[in-house]
């Protein structure tokens, strides 16, 4: 699928590369809302988009990581030349170009993997097929893992965007790469670790710098702090959340009423004890008796200030992760 | 209603769960109400009680949690804070002490923490509260284990 749009787009590359930059933009200032704003309606706007959205994340994200690559990458010289922050619309037709022209490099041979075809003809694309001794092995490795995440990304796609996303894709195949030395090594794959050992420590630092200094994290990002909250997949898993782990105990469902808890109740505090219940429950109780379930204490009575206050609570619980 | 019914199914089904856990407690709902519920508790060790096997019934408001459960023995027994002839409980947490987050598993255990601490000086039952509270320690002893084997025990043949 990959394969078939790269050969076949070379004019729409270039044209809608412009666009690309503007969705770049447009994902700068959501990655930046992402960490600022923490309130309920930006989450359920951003699960609505998400499917969408998420996707021009992962390429605003590919692009703007690219320069960070020029850096490092001692076993593949060539990429080097390629990749050039100043001119990607330049080098991507040029890379493209000289794909078709490479003769050592034509990926029908090669079908253990798309992505692996994809990162193979970059290389090579740009200076030859010199590299391609040292560095096909792991284009072909980390490809396959590649491959697999960008067919589940793809799946839901409109066909009219594959095109210039596969260009982009290409050109940032030796970015991803890198990415997925990172996962590698979380992953503690064993098949990798051994030729990532080598080059990965002195990679981290200068990625990590460019991330931090352009950029939010995204919540799939492998670079990301293994203790921000995740927003994502807060809405799936509350429980399996490393991070709420060290607040305490949060429940899947009220334990009052035994409905499932949403994002309001979920990040609602309304006790110092750390009790949690669901909004409907708190209301039938502050009416009732207005005593904490679990401390048996008065809950605060004061309307204006208690939401305050109890706002205030839960975005600190939040941000402190 | 709705609210009450989802959390009581919850406690029947942790209760199916925990079965095994707590070998002290069986709770069992009624086949055709789920708001009636009956346990058997097993008395404490080291009490008067020990040995026997009491039932209480429970009746669960449609409040509930927000609302306790009523619980009342079935089954005889002679302490200071049972009602001898209703069977009532006084019981805090079963009055204006009670949480929501109790359960009616949790009411269990606390009614057998009550019979292995009696609270003589809020007696529903005078008799056995007088007792301990002139001291007769020994006399409330033998007059609650003649109950219990009379009333908790099963009849030897």
């Amino acid at each position: 699928m990959v394969y078939d749009s790269t050969t076949n787009a070379s004019i729409p590359a270039a044209a809608s590369n412009p666009k690309d930059f503007a969705k770049k933009k447009r994902v700068n200032r959501t990655a930046k809302l992402k960490q600022c704003k923490l309130d309920v309606r930006r989450e359920q706007w951003l699960s609505q988009v998400k499917n969408k959205g998420f996707k021009e994340e992962n390429r605003g994200v590919d692009l703007q990581k690219m320069p960070a690559s020029d850096n490092k990458g001692e076993n593949r010289p060539n990429v080097k030349l390629v990749i050039n922050p100043s001119g990607e619309e330049n080098d991507s037709l040029m890379s493209h170009y000289s794909d078709w022209e490479s003769p050592s490099n034509s990926p029908i041979g090669d079908t253990s993997s798309l992505a692996s075809n994809v990162s193979v003809t970059n290389f090579t694309g740009s200076g030859g097929s010199s590299s391609s001794s040292s560095s096909s092995s792991s284009g072909g490795e980390s490809g396959g893992c590649y491959s697999g995440s960008i067919t589940e990304e793809d799946d839901g796609d409109d066909g009219c965007l594959d095109d210039w996303e596969a260009i982009a894709d290409a050109l940032a195949a030796d970015e991803i790469k890198s990415d997925h030395n990172h996962n590698h090594n979380h992953n503690h794959n064993p098949n990798l670790e051994h030729q990532m050992d080598d080059n990965s420590p002195q990679l981290e630092p200068v990625e990590t710098n460019k991330v931090n200094h352009h950029r939010a994290w995204r919540p799939d990002d492998c670079f990301r702090p293994q203790g921000f909250p995740n927003l994502l997949k807060q809405n799936s898993f509350p429980m399996n959340l490393g991070g709420f782990k060290n607040v305490g105990f949060t429940p899947i469902a009220c334990p009052i009423c035994c409905e499932d808890l949403d994002l309001t109740d979920s990040s609602f505090l309304p006790c110092p004890c750390g009790y949690r219940l669901c909004l409907f429950c708190y209301k039938r109780i502050v009416e009732d008796n207005g005593r904490c379930p679990g401390c048996r204490k008065q809950y605060e009575q004061l309307d204006q200030g208690s939401t305050t206050s109890k706002l205030a609570r839960s975005c600190s619980m939040i941000s402190r992760h | 209603m709705q609210a009450s019914r989802a959390r009581l199914f919850k406690e029947y089904k942790e209760v199916q769960r925990e079965k095994v856990a707590d070998p002290d407690i069986q709770l069992v709902c009624d086949d055709s109400n789920i708001f009636k519920w009956t346990a058997l508790i097993k008395g404490p060790s080291e009490t008067p009680y020990e040995g026997g096997v009491f039932q209480l019934a429970f009746s669960v408001p449609e409040q509930y949690p927000l609302q306790p459960p009523q619980v009342r023995f079935l089954t005889k027994i002679f302490h200071p804070n049972v009602h001898f002839k209703t069977g009532e409980i006084c019981l805090d947490i079963l009055k204006n002490a009670w949480s929501p987050a109790w359960t009616l598993q949790s009411v269990c255990r606390a009614i057998i923490a009550l019979m292995a601490h009696p609270e003589p000086d809020s007696p529903l039952n005078c008799d056995s509260g007088n007792l301990l509270r002139s001291g007769d320690v020994r006399g409330f002893q033998s007059m609650a284990k003649m109950y219990t084997r009379l009333a908790a025990m099963p009849k030897k043949g």
